[in-house]
């Protein structure tokens, strides 16, 4: 609580001013000025302050239509921005007061939002500003800041680094190095929701259960792979080659509904794959039987349907003897 | 406060002896994984859990490793940002001690749930210092006293510090210009980007 101060007379001197306020600016009567602070002399340096007159150092900026330091504590309490003239990048703002029983202006003025470039700007140190001023709290804050946005920057980058190889790790059969079940699904929606036209390949081994059962998982396993590897060198980068089931694989040719280029591509898988393999010494002798659609033959079709048409035209195939390519045409699933 | 000392060990030990000391280390912990996230939460008392693998495996005291890890949190450039935001404690080495009560407070301004250790700074005489360090890191002392250390070269101050006193850190300045400090600007340049 503030005691009677009425008629109470405070010298706090200009070396008081100086360490207390070290943006001042005292001006005499006709808004020259008598005496500014360190750091405000450091934002005029290169120029003759001592003397100057108020309006040919600053612009005052709010409040509007004010020029001289008259009008500017004529409005008291109210807070003003200026500019110096000579160098605009750097705003200030402060509060002035008419000293008691003189006609001296008082001025203090601050950086506010413009601290980080005036520090920038003028090689401010700890030294430039009082002790009270949160000026070191700010650009520490903005450090501070500055720094956990880098870190969660990167975190984020980490974060989908690890996500894309978590969705990569989804999509894919991992003995084979095909796409999966799920992988081929969206593939197959995809093409179906945008209409496009597509060829599918339903490719079932044949003997493979046989090679399973007399040379074991192993072989089975090495026959698969081998099968993957076909595949992969088969087919196009856009076309999307997937392990559906145990040695059952789809093979998905957007762009592909010529039946000639179709089922010459097919015969060549059934070829490549009833080329004999050897497993550690024994020969495993499998074949293939493909059926073959075409989004073409299907009234908008979906993935669902699509697989169920591949499906009967690979029952079509195997009927029609082993290591065949058929295509379905002309039946709507 | 495990994330970001787990992390620094990480880096630390990384530098130091190279990727495959630190992937001991993480198997020894029986860690399923290698990489902290300094932004992420990890069970309280993993960070002493790891240190007292990593003194194991490079056959060091924790102490030891912590106290370097401090050090090289200061000293590394790759960690510059650390070295700047304890540099705006203050102007001079003594200055910079009396911002340590501070710096909770500061680092919550940036990261509100960050739970740093306090501290608590008693002046004994104009040179001599005693810090108390509170927090449930074990290691948490060792640390602080490798950042004192190596604060006191980048302030050019000539120092004792001596971590052995029970729960008390006792820093004694013996000339506090002894060097020409790092310069510290505060203000980064501006990226030209």
């Amino acid at each position: 609580m503030m005691g009677d101060t009425t008629g109470l007379q405070i010298n706090i001197g200009v070396a008081g001013l100086v360490r207390f306020m070290p943006m001042h600016l005292l001006l005499d009567g006709g808004g020259r000025v008598i005496s500014a602070g360190p750091t405000l002399m450091r934002v005029l340096a290169g120029q003759e302050v001592t003397g100057a007159r108020f309006e040919d150092l600053f612009e005052v900026r709010a409040p509007g239509s004010v020029v001289l330091v008259t009008d500017l504590v004529q409005r008291a309490g109210q807070r003003f921005r200026l500019v110096p003239l000579h160098n605009r990048r750097v705003g200030l703002r402060g509060l002035g007061l008419r000293l008691a029983g003189t006609d001296m202006v008082l001025l203090n003025l601050s950086f506010g939002i413009d601290l980080i470039a005036a520090v920038r700007e003028y090689a401010l140190t700890d030294a430039d500003f009082a002790a009270t001023d949160l000026a070191m709290e700010m650009l520490y804050l903005a450090e501070a800041n500055a720094a956990v946005t880098n870190e969660l920057r990167g975190l984020n980058l980490r974060l989908e680094g690890a996500r894309m190889l978590a969705e990569e790790e989804a999509l894919t059969d991992p003995l084979t190095g095909l796409r999966n079940r799920r992988a081929a699904d969206l593939v197959l929606e995809r093409l179906c929701a945008s209409r496009a036209a597509f060829g599918v390949m339903h490719l079932d081994l044949d003997y493979f259960k046989a090679v399973n059962d007399t040379l074991g998982h192993a072989a089975g396993d090495f026959v698969l792979e081998n099968v993957g590897r076909i595949l992969r060198e088969q087919v196009r980068a856009e076309d999307c080659a997937a392990r559906i089931g145990g040695d059952e694989f789809v093979i998905i040719l957007p762009g592909r509904t010529d039946a000639q280029v179709l089922q010459t591509i097919a015969t060549r898988i059934i070829a490549r794959v009833s080329e004999p393999m050897e497993f550690e010494g024994s020969p495993c002798k499998i074949s293939g039987s493909i059926g073959i659609v075409r989004s073409s033959d299907l009234t908008a079709p979906d993935a669902a349907q699509v697989l169920v048409a591949s499906d009967r035209a690979l029952y079509a195939a195997k009927h029609a003897g082993r290591g065949q390519a058929v295509l379905l045409s002309g039946e709507c699933g | 406060m495990d994330a970001l000392l787990l992390r620094s060990l990480q880096g630390y030990v990384r530098d130091t002896f190279g990727h495959p000391a630190w992937t001991a280390i993480c198997r020894r912990a029986d860690l399923n994984f290698e990489t902290f996230e300094p932004m992420l939460r990890y069970e309280s008392g993993m960070a002493d859990r790891v240190a007292s693998h990593a003194a194991y495996t490079l056959g060091r005291s924790v102490d030891t490793i912590w106290e370097d890890m401090g050090t090289y949190l200061v000293t590394n450039p790759g960690h510059e940002g650390v070295r700047r935001l304890l540099r705006f404690g203050g102007s001079s080495f003594a200055d910079f001690l009396h911002s340590l009560e501070e710096m909770p407070g500061r680092a919550r301004l940036a990261m509100p749930d960050l739970d740093l250790p306090e501290f608590t700074l008693n002046q004994v005489s104009e040179d001599c210092f005693e810090i108390r360090c509170r927090s449930p890191i074990g290691g948490m002392k060792r640390v602080l006293v490798g950042m004192l250390t190596a604060m006191a070269d980048d302030y050019g101050a000539l120092c004792l510090i001596d971590g052995d006193t029970d729960g008390l850190i006792k820093v004694r300045i013996l000339d506090s210009a002894h060097a020409t400090g790092r310069r510290f600007d505060l203000t980064l340049p501006e990226r030209s980007e």
